[in-house]
């Protein structure tokens, strides 16, 4: 399908896009500190970067990679127009088209953002973030499936398409807090605490990326299976089931050195398969953290790396690009996320509103947005208290997509999530 | 003395401010005037700190905050009404999160998070803050736009982060200034030395747009408690039948429901040909389909009819009345509803003596009972009547409801009924509703809009310049893009033969800023 083959140039283009932007920041980075130390009078090494050709390659790559990463936006909205006509309606109704359709929002916020700031740095943050959504679209299955009646509706398209496209905002939002949150650390006076809630956004980071290729492996390349047959059908695992799904029996899927198959089963209220999936990830996740940081970062935690290639970054900048996405991605957001969906809560179900989880944590996650722009106009929580409201706001986010369809049952189960 | 910086967000403030042009705060340290000559009640004293309380944006946010979390609390948790379960709550929650947890829940009122106290405690906090918010900056926010400080000193000026230099030329320096902004469409003063200008002030009055829109939203929910506001009726409709919307002189006739499935078997389509009756009258015709309800009456309170379920139910056993191996005649028995007795031919009468839509045989006492409401096991315990009356035979009949599995039957007598069919009742489930609060709530939500696009897209640009004879200085802000109002201070500098000093928070030097 002409679609598969756009999605692969747009993430192809956004890879390369991104290994860019963070070759020539990291590379301008290390000039400028290599220039600083000669101008200091001392005898710092130059490093392979150091060439008179090499230090030109990293101040035209942001150019590239801009060019890159538009590149890569367009053949995304061919690769969903095509879809869109190859399904015959708004490919915006599964996990994996959502996903995907949300990288290109964020790609399209970015350029939005771009245009207004014209700050490189910003292609280095949100081109990474692109890449890792898009490859976590690969996750899902790709079939394209046939409307149930509920969702053959109009506002399947303007509900879903004006979220995603406010969460994209949200991304580069998230992205520029971060790097402002990087920017303005201060080591010396960081509390064990903060320094942990910093770094556990880079062990998350890990772990999604593990979770990601394990799920992709699995899935496509090994073709493992466990079934467990239960009155009401087989669930089929592909990943050793640890934790069964509810009506299960322990050891009724055999044995995984000596464990049986699965060990537990949980109640009726989780999925079962998403949330051994997750037990996985997180598992795996954790020795993927720690290896990437040896290799990335020589062993140092990641924070502590990117602080000091995030140093000399204008720091009310970051804040201003942050504020900015939010101050546009939130509007969006509450007319996709909220009115429209209120709309079509009241065509399809008769009510606007249910507190089906989907919606609360939608809500949720409003509330937190809400919340930091009251927060950057009080005294005192201005800049770092406000720049983690943005990072937690887009974690809120991303349950509200992911972890809701994947863990908890409700309204929008039909929305996909089965792993 | 004056304050260099608001207390409550920081802005920067003008010279002699009593109130902050940003959110409205009183900061002047006279700004809260309270003339008493006597010790204020106590009572005017508590008034005094929870308007206080109310008033403060931090108060708000750690309730925004508080209300996320209570959410939160309520997703992890299943909801009264949204769980799959037959079983009312007193027994589901026992037995879902075991006794103790289950009564637990219930007792905290997390099975009804979202109507239980606390959440709406909090809720309406917020709602208090909104209003008090609101009120305590719109009024000092109004009277700071429509009457500003139009000459400044100099240092206020040079504090401002878009700054440009033009030269002074003519007898007025300021007027063609002063003509190139109202030409942008800016509203200009003049004042001794001094002008102002400034455009888009709509956008500093968003916020409490929204913040109206919200109240107006909250007070549309808030009102669904109130009797009669929130009606639902769930209607079971078999085809060709007509029910009455109970409480009005509507009543519905479902024509025929159809169900269309794709070739994989997932479902396509649901939908009831469905006709309104008023007093008896057919008032409407509509196909009602998920997404596209029956809507009748008047806009601000419609009832709205919406397909909400389906049901297919053993409706008729065909048999034929035999006696050996000759038929004698054919007869339809209702397995809802069947009527007491059937004339099959001029000779045969068939009593119905007793009927069991789910039969089974009580464990205690060894009667035959009804094991649920459904027709899930259907047995006729029947009399074959001749036509002078004489009881001529017996027949205990097992209808079966599944294809592939054959009726069983015991009968006494040359004559017997057999099973040669069965036929489904289809019933619609639809649920009716009329909801007095939607054109209020729509119209919250159409205000919140509103408000959101002054907010964050209508930007209050704000221009101060000081002729000091040699030259004109020039001093901008804005309340959000910094980036296009440089742009646009360029251009105007540019035009008047002056140049941009200071913009983007960063400082630089003359003659770097041209291209």
């Amino acid at each position: 399908m002409a679609s598969h083959w756009l999605l692969a140039v747009a993430f192809f283009s956004y890879l390369a896009a991104s290994i860019l932007y963070v070759a020539g920041f990291i590379g301008q980075r290390r000039l400028a500190l290599a220039a600083a130390g000669a101008a200091g009078g001392q005898a710092t090494g130059v490093g392979p970067g150091g060439t008179p050709a090499a230090g030109e390659f990293y101040w035209k790559a942001p150019g590239w990679a801009f060019a890159l990463a538009t590149l890569g936006t367009l053949a995304h909205a061919g690769g969903i127009l095509a879809r869109w006509q190859g399904a015959g309606h708004w490919p915006t109704a599964n996990l994996y088209e959502f996903v995907g359709f949300m990288s290109f929002c964020s790609m399209v916020a970015f350029q939005v953002l771009y245009r207004l700031y014209r700050f490189p740095v910003l292609g280095a943050l949100a081109t990474p973030v692109t890449v890792a959504l898009l490859a976590y679209s690969y996750v899902f299955p790709r079939e394209v499936e046939p409307l149930i009646p509920q969702l053959r509706s109009h506002w399947l398209t303007l509900h879903v398409s004006f979220a995603a496209l406010g969460e994209g905002f949200f991304a580069v939002a998230f992205a520029a807090a971060l790097l402002y949150l990087l920017r303005t650390r201060e080591a010396e006076k960081e509390s064990r605490l903060a320094g942990l809630a910093l770094e556990s956004i880079f062990w998350f980071a890990s772990t999604v990326l593990t979770f990601v290729v394990l799920a992709y492996l699995l899935r496509y390349v090994l073709g493992q299976e466990w079934a467990i047959v239960l009155d009401r059908g087989v669930a089929r695992y592909h990943l050793p089931p640890i934790i069964g799904p509810e009506g299960s029996t322990p050891g009724q899927a055999g044995s995984l050195f000596g464990l049986p198959l699965p060990l537990v089963a949980v109640p009726g209220w989780i999925k079962g398969k998403n949330a051994n999936t997750f037990l996985f990830a997180v598992a795996l996740g954790t020795p993927v953290y720690y290896l990437l940081r040896r290799l990335l970062c020589r062993g140092l935690p990641f924070r502590e790396a990117l602080a000091r290639l995030a140093q000399g970054l204008d720091a009310d900048l970051l804040d201003e690009i942050s504020y900015r996405a939010v101050a546009i991605g939130y509007p969006v957001f509450t007319l996709g996320a909220l009115v429209f969906a209120m709309f079509w809560a009241k065509v399809a179900w008769g009510r606007y509103w249910f507190w089906d989880p989907k919606e609360t944590w939608a809500f949720i996650s409003w509330l937190i947005y809400s919340a930091y722009l009251h927060l950057r106009l009080t005294r005192g929580w201005e800049g770092r208290v406000s720049a983690w409201m943005a990072v937690i706001g887009f974690g809120a986010i991303l349950f509200t997509l992911v972890g809701v369809n994947l863990l908890i049952v409700g309204l929008h189960s039909y929305a996909g999530g089965d792993l | 003395m004056a304050l260099d910086r608001c207390p409550d967000c920081s802005a920067t403030l003008p010279e002699d401010a009593r109130y902050c042009p940003a959110c409205g705060v009183p900061v002047a340290p006279d700004a809260p005037i309270r003339l008493r000559r006597e010790e204020p009640s106590p009572w005017a004293q508590f008034l005094d700190a929870a308007w206080d309380f109310f008033a403060s944006v931090r108060v708000a946010v750690v309730l925004i905050v508080l209300i996320a979390l209570a959410a939160i609390g309520g997703t992890l948790v299943e909801q009264e009404g949204l769980y799959q379960d037959w079983r009312p709550p007193e027994l589901y929650y026992p037995a879902r999160y075991g006794p103790l947890l289950g009564r637990l829940l219930m007792a905290t009122g997390l099975t009804h998070t979202y109507t239980s106290w606390w959440f709406l405690t909090l809720v309406y906090l917020l709602v208090i803050s909104l209003i008090v918010c609101s009120l305590q900056r719109l009024v000092p926010l109004h009277r700071a736009l429509q009457k500003p400080t139009v000459e400044k000193h100099l240092g206020f000026l040079l504090r401002q982060p878009v700054q440009a230099r033009l030269p002074a030329q003519g007898a007025d320096p300021l007027a063609p200034l002063a003509e190139t902004l109202r030409r942008r469409g800016y509203r200009v003063w003049r004042e001794g030395k001094g002008l102002h200008a400034d455009r888009g002030r709509l956008g500093r009055y968003g916020p409490y747009i929204i913040h109206i829109g919200l109240i107006i939203c909250a007070l549309a929910a808030g009102a669904k408690a109130l009797p009669g506001v929130d009606v639902t009726h769930d209607l079971w409709v078999e085809n060709g039948q007509t029910v009455a919307l109970p409480g009005t002189r509507l009543a519905i006739r479902n024509n025929r429901f159809i169900m269309e499935t794709y070739p994989n078997g997932m479902p396509k389509l649901f939908q009831t040909q469905a006709t309104l009756l008023e007093d008896g009258r057919e008032v409407l015709h509509h196909n009602i389909e998920v997404n596209k309800p029956l809507v009748y009456g008047p806009w601000w309170g419609p009832w709205e009819i919406y397909q909400a379920s389906w049901r297919e139910e053993p409706g008729i056993a065909h048999l034929e009345l035999v006696a050996g191996d000759r038929v004698l005649g054919k007869v339809d028995l209702d397995l809802k509803s069947p009527a007491r007795e059937y004339q099959v031919t001029p000779e045969v009468r068939v009593v119905v003596e007793r009927y069991f839509h789910d039969f089974d045989l009580d464990p205690a006492t060894g009667q035959p009972v009804n094991r649920s409401r459904e027709i899930a096991n259907p047995v006729f315990l029947l009399r074959f009547v001749g036509p002078d009356g004489q009881e001529v035979g017996r027949q205990a009949l097992n209808v079966a409801i599944q294809p592939g599995v054959e009726a069983r039957s015991v009968a006494e007598g040359p004559y017997a009924l057999r099973q040669i069919g069965i036929s489904s009742r289809w019933y619609t489930g639809l649920r009716a509703r009329r909801d007095l609060t939607v054109p209020y709530m729509y119209g919250g939500l159409g205000v919140v809009m509103v408000g959101m696009y002054i907010t964050f897209f209508v930007f209050h640009r704000q221009i101060w310049a000081l002729d000091l004879g040699t030259e004109v200085v020039l001093g901008a802000r804005t309340n959000k893009d910094r980036w296009g109002l440089q742009q646009e201070v360029r251009r105007i500098a540019r035009a008047l033969g002056g140049e941009l000093t200071v913009g983007n928070g960063v400082e630089r030097s003359p003659g770097s800023t041209g291209a």
